[in-house]
């Protein structure tokens, strides 16, 4: 989902999951229903030789919640999920899954866990209807096949064609509807909205609550934020096989500060006014180029009195500009990586 | 358990790819060729004997052919991705190598048999007499001879993580088996006795058990025994033969080639488990090291 396309559409959607969201969690409380995490990882660890793909990663997704796991391509999201998933071993550390150790029992979490993998591909030759009853015919999950495929808009002529002849997005619908037979305790995707175009997103998302209300757990990686904001009760950031930030959205705004950045358009600057802003308590510092005057804030009661001071000094203020610090910026901020937004997101080819 | 369903799975995706057919087709392909070649030629021949002849093209294809339809049996998922479709669900990689090996052994048995179905028909057809117990003693042994080579392959494609490897191990396997088996033996024969082994056609001398044991372990070895046990007929072995090898026993009791008692393990059932072995302890060897790949 690009910014700029459907950008109410966009602040619907997010008001919309966020109410579903409390809902969740008030019809799923943690205490009444399971006090075993859904993961649990302890001091993972993965090397590839030199490279330390994720470096002593303790992480814990409580039973019930939307887990966002947040990273640049290479943070080491999908080596976390491999190794979940056994597809790798860790080097060190340990994990659980649903209180299964990850090596040992793999089986038996894989019984209970829906995967969207990535990087996948399918078997060209079977239709998709052959698809979902391989995955039930392995999970031991009856039902009809064309309902999970009519949920993820697989339904009528897709549902007998080739997956080989699918299109991208057609296949990450089809690998999705694989993952929801069963009805799975929790659901692993490692990007999961890569392929889809912007309704696929939506519906995917709207799979997502759906699950999550019934009370499975989700966890699912992205490298792109928009798409986990919306759906997730917390975010979990990895950057370079750590993790760097794990809380709420809100918890992570407050920990990174929350900065606010007001510019002053003024008449004159004296050197002296900029000099003694940082003295303000909850203004962290100040700039001054061009008439502009660029105040970071860490309190929004400090933006009121750097005005204030400004203005004490005689200087005549003619516009103020205030910009709250973007969920992008705190991205950005977390990984170090300036251009975080949308990145490889446009779809590449349309679901038909 | 799982196996059944990764089997089923992996032989229904074989049925929709030219693999099945294309190895069917050559098979039945030489059968009417054959039999046709001897209708237009000779006109009739024995019912034993047109049982027998099929021997040949048996060898020259099914290994072959059973190679090329395992040897990507796994790596091939692995390259793809679509292994992680699999191992996301609840089979086991265990699961997975089983049944990929019987899927696979099922595509081989497929084609073999609807091969003999053909030469059961078409005797009838073209010589109006068929050995019905010939041909299916013949038919039993390739079967054999077929799962050995699949299981081969399917080792090497469960122990490698490339295409090229897979390849390379097959292709050497076969080269080894129908080429250079002979030199391998006589060399072993060479160190362990300072010379080389007698020849037996003509004969020259009787020869340790043992060697002719090493020479019965190549699976094409294995098969002229096991057919030739199953069969009124002689089947010889497709393979290349060095004067420094240990040589083809001909019609001649084991009891006048080989020094002292006849062990059991040159008995004929003995050749047959050696051709199951094959089918199970590569992929067994190939599975203790896709057990711990990482499968990024």
């Amino acid at each position: 989902m690009r910014r700029g396309d459907g950008h109410t559409e966009h602040e619907t959607a997010y008001r919309f999951w966020a109410g579903n969201y409390d809902a969740g969690i008030n019809i799923h409380p943690l205490d009444t229903a399971n006090d075993m995490p859904a993961i649990e990882t302890n001091s993972l660890s993965k090397r590839f030789g030199d490279v330390v793909a994720v470096d002593d990663l303790s992480l814990q997704i409580d039973d019930g919640e939307v887990f966002g796991f947040l990273g640049p391509n290479g943070a080491g999201k999908s080596t976390t999920i491999n190794m979940l998933l056994d597809f790798a071993r860790p080097t060190g550390g340990s994990a659980t899954v649903l209180g299964y150790d990850t090596q040992k029992e793999s089986q038996k979490i894989r019984k209970r866990v829906g995967v969207l993998p990535e990087g996948f591909d399918l078997y060209e030759r079977l239709s998709g209807r052959k698809h979902i009853e391989f995955a039930q015919r392995a999970k031991g999950a009856n039902g009809d096949p064309v309902e999970y495929l009519e949920r993820v808009g697989l339904g009528g002529d897709p549902a007998d064609r080739n997956a080989g002849d699918y299109s991208k997005g057609m296949k990450q619908r089809l690998a999705f509807g694989m993952a929801l037979v069963g009805e799975p305790d929790l659901l692993i995707m490692d990007e999961p909205s890569s392929g889809l175009d912007p309704t696929g997103i939506r519906e995917m998302q709207e799979i997502v609550r759906e699950e999550a209300e019934r009370g499975t757990t989700v966890f699912f990686s992205s490298h792109i934020l928009d798409h986990v904001e919306e759906v997730c009760d917390r975010i979990g950031v990895m950057n370079e096989g750590e993790l760097v930030a794990v809380g709420t959205l809100d918890e992570l705004h407050a920990r990174i500060g929350g900065d606010a950045h007001l510019e002053l358009s003024v008449d004159d600057v004296p050197e002296r006014t900029v000099d003694t802003l940082p003295d303000i308590a909850g203004v962290s510092g100040a700039t001054a180029c061009n008439g502009t005057l660029d105040v970071t804030c860490t309190e929004s009661a400090a933006k009121a009195k750097a005005i204030n001071h400004v203005e004490d000094a005689g200087t005549t203020v003619l516009d103020i500009q205030v910009e709250d610090q973007d969920i992008d910026d705190l991205f950005a901020e977390l990984t170090g990586n300036g251009s975080t937004h949308a990145e490889g997101d446009t779809p590449e080819e349309v679901v038909a | 358990m799982s196996v059944p369903t990764v089997a089923r799975k992996d032989f229904e995706d074989a049925v929709r790819s030219q693999m099945l057919w294309s190895m069917t087709g050559l098979l039945v392909g030489l059968i009417v060729l054959i039999y046709g070649a001897v209708r237009y030629f000779e006109g009739s021949a024995p019912p034993d004997e047109l049982a027998a002849i099929l021997a040949l093209p048996m060898q020259v294809i099914v290994p072959l052919a059973a190679l090329i339809v395992g040897y990507m049996a796994i790596v091939g998922e692995r390259r793809s991705g679509s292994i992680k479709i699999l191992l996301s669900l609840p089979p086991t990689r265990e699961d997975v190598v089983a049944g990929k090996l019987l899927g696979r052994a099922g595509v081989v048995a497929t084609a073999v048999l609807a091969a003999f179905a053909v030469a059961l028909v078409l005797g009838l057809v073209l010589f109006g007499e068929v050995a019905v117990g010939e041909l299916f003693g013949l038919a039993i042994a390739t079967l054999l001879l077929g799962f050995a080579f699949v299981g081969i392959a399917v080792g090497f494609s469960a122990a490698v993580a490339s295409r090229g490897r897979a390849m390379a191990g097959v292709v050497g396997t076969y080269l080894v088996f129908l080429g250079f088996w002979d030199v391998f033996v006589g060399g072993i024969y060479r160190f362990a006795t300072g010379a080389f082994p007698p020849g037996i056609i003509p004969m020259d001398g009787r020869i340790e058990p043992w060697a002719l044991a090493l020479q019965r372990l190549n699976p094409m070895e294995a098969y002229g025994v096991v057919a030739s046990g199953l069969m009124d007929q002689q089947v010889f072995p497709l393979t290349l033969q060095f004067p420094i090898g240990v040589n083809v026993v001909g019609n001649e009791p084991l009891e006048d080639v080989v020094i002292g008692e006849v062990p059991f393990y040159l008995s004929e059932w003995f050749s047959a488990v050696v051709l199951l072995a094959w089918f199970v302890v590569p992929v067994a060897l190939g599975y203790l090291r896709f057990r711990n790949a990482d499968l990024g």
